[in-house]
């Protein structure tokens, strides 16, 4: 059941961390082939908005649907198996698994989750590491990585999954300035070639170049929701200009 | 002119236990000459006895070679039930985990030799299941006896590898779509068994020791031998076969214990 022809309907959730409300009803949706990025000040939601969508954290209140899947009915991880295909996540501290090399990480979960081939899953995994330019490193530890290579590696597991949306979440807040470059150029890519991404950010240029539309969360709100251009030159609300004014 | 010699920690502690040594050694010379070396001369000859229960050291029946055994099957035992233990004390579930907590801390606080003695009494002579009859000879009753307590330990250590790991391993591996089985066996159990082996070997040294317990079953162990076939011996030779016995234990565990430490060492900050 669908309440509009959007990909992702995220409809008034609300959630809280003990006494804490991190979300006090947001509500977005994304079409098929956005790009959406969501800034705002640390602590204002963003984060737990990401995991809210792929139900890695329950929602105490609202209505999240994603595609077919209304996540907020999902109760265990086998019945978000489908959603979890659908929807792949990076994450700021890349989380490769330290004891699998780079070509393992990308191939575990496609073999042990999905059930695919193994030499199907190999062949796609190699093609991947070529994509985020790392073909030479697939039988590389994750240790043996910069931050950025680990980063790719992680995108490209990400993308094994083959997921019609990809979540970012501040994919390169933990990285050098000079490798900062080449994990975007990555992400750059594949908005390009029309993947669904909700991406985190505080990487402001980023977001003017590559998003279709920016979120400005403040305080569990979406306070200004609008396409870059607009947001980022004409904000609208005085909390926008506040944070625009800081960070810019 | 003035000459000094600096030495390191690590010297004078070499300097320390080559001293000990020296003195050991020399008191087994002065007792030795004194009259020691007939009685060690009577340890010497029945040192097969004690090592493997036959007094021509062949076939295995008993001795210390049992208590190796012993150790090792209650520490496989002890191995998968501490395992399945320190991961149900995690569980979400309360009804999985609040047994579990239950069940690891009465172990753990229970002193072995009761619990010995209560598996001898508890586990009955045989058991039939499926009109197959599955003996508990009293070897059975020790391994079991012995392996619950390590268990309850070695729970402990699996729970604190387990918790060691970083969260974002869990977020990833379920963002990926794997349940949390799947997590355990691909994910947190391949980095926690890294570093869970110092801890383990430290419990298999610990349990090593303490299968001279065992006795109390009725076993043929080194303790059972020396309370029995040896009994005839006089009062002042029995003092040297305890002594080696003393040094069977040690000279096993020691370096086990000292190889974990090793370990310990070599894992600490290790980001595997």
């Amino acid at each position: 059941m669908k309440r509009s022809e959007a990909l992702i309907e995220i409809d008034n959730i609300h959630k809280s961390f003990g006494d804490f409300e991190v979300l006090k009803g947001i509500s977005l949706s994304v079409n098929e082939g956005e790009a959406v990025c969501i800034i705002g000040p640390s602590g204002s939601g963003k984060s737990t908005v990401l995991r809210c969508i792929n139900g890695l954290l329950p929602i105490d209140e609202g209505y999240i649907r994603v595609g077919n899947h209304r996540v907020h009915e999902l109760r265990s991880e086998k019945e978000m198996r489908p959603l979890r295909h659908q929807v792949s996540m990076v994450f700021q501290q890349y989380n490769l698994f330290p004891h699998k090399t780079a070509l393992e990480n990308i191939m575990m979960a496609p073999i042990q989750v999905l059930g695919h081939e193994r030499a199907e899953v190999e062949d796609r995994a190699r093609k991947l590491l070529e994509k985020v330019r790392l073909g030479n490193k697939a039988d590389a530890y994750p240790g043996m990585l910069s931050g950025g290579q680990q980063q790719r590696v992680a995108i490209a597991r990400a993308l094994a999954m083959q997921p019609e949306i990809i979540l970012f979440d501040e994919v390169t807040a933990a990285l050098d300035p000079e490798t900062v470059k080449e994990v975007l150029l990555t992400i750059r890519e594949l908005v390009d070639d029309g993947l669904t991404c909700i991406l985190v950010t505080h990487e402001m240029k980023f977001a003017r170049e590559v998003a279709d539309r920016v979120c400005f969360t403040d305080h569990g709100l979406i306070v200004e929701n609008a396409p870059p251009a607009d947001l980022f030159d004409n904000p609208q609300d005085p909390r926008t200009r506040e944070f625009l004014g800081q960070v810019l | 002119m003035n000459m000094t010699f600096e030495l390191s920690y690590e010297g004078k502690k070499r300097l320390v236990i080559g001293g000990v040594l020296a003195a050991i050694a020399a008191w087994i010379a002065v007792d030795a000459m004194a009259g020691g070396a007939e009685h060690w001369g009577r340890v010497f000859v029945r040192l097969p006895l004690l090592l493997t229960g036959q007094g021509d050291g062949w076939p295995i029946t008993g001795g210390f070679a049992l208590n190796i055994l012993l150790s090792i099957a209650s520490m496989a035992v002890a191995t998968v039930l501490g395992t399945l233990l320190g991961i149900s004390t995690l569980a979400q579930s309360p009804y999985l985990r609040l047994p579990a907590f239950f069940i690891m801390n009465f172990l753990r606080n229970s002193p072995w030799l009761v619990l010995l003695f209560a598996m001898l009494f508890i586990l009955p002579f045989q058991v039939e299941v499926f009109g197959l009859r599955i003996p508990f000879p009293p070897f059975v009753k020790a391994v079991i006896g012995l392996a619950l307590p390590t268990a309850a330990n070695l729970s402990e250590v699996v729970r604190g590898a387990v918790q060691s790991i970083h969260s974002g391993q869990w977020e990833a591996a379920r963002a990926l779509g794997y349940t949390t089985p799947q997590i355990y066996r691909h994910v947190i159990l391949p980095q926690a068994l890294r570093r869970m082996i110092p801890g383990w070997m430290n419990l298999y040294a610990l349990l090593t020791i303490a299968t001279a317990l065992a006795t109390v079953t009725g076993i043929q162990d080194v303790l059972t031998i020396l309370n029995t076939s040896l009994a005839m011996e006089s009062e002042r030779v029995l003092v040297y076969f305890y002594l080696t016995t003393l040094f069977l234990f040690f000279a096993y565990c020691y370096p086990i214990a000292i190889f974990a430490r090793r370990l310990e060492r070599a894992v600490k900050g290790d980001n595997i």
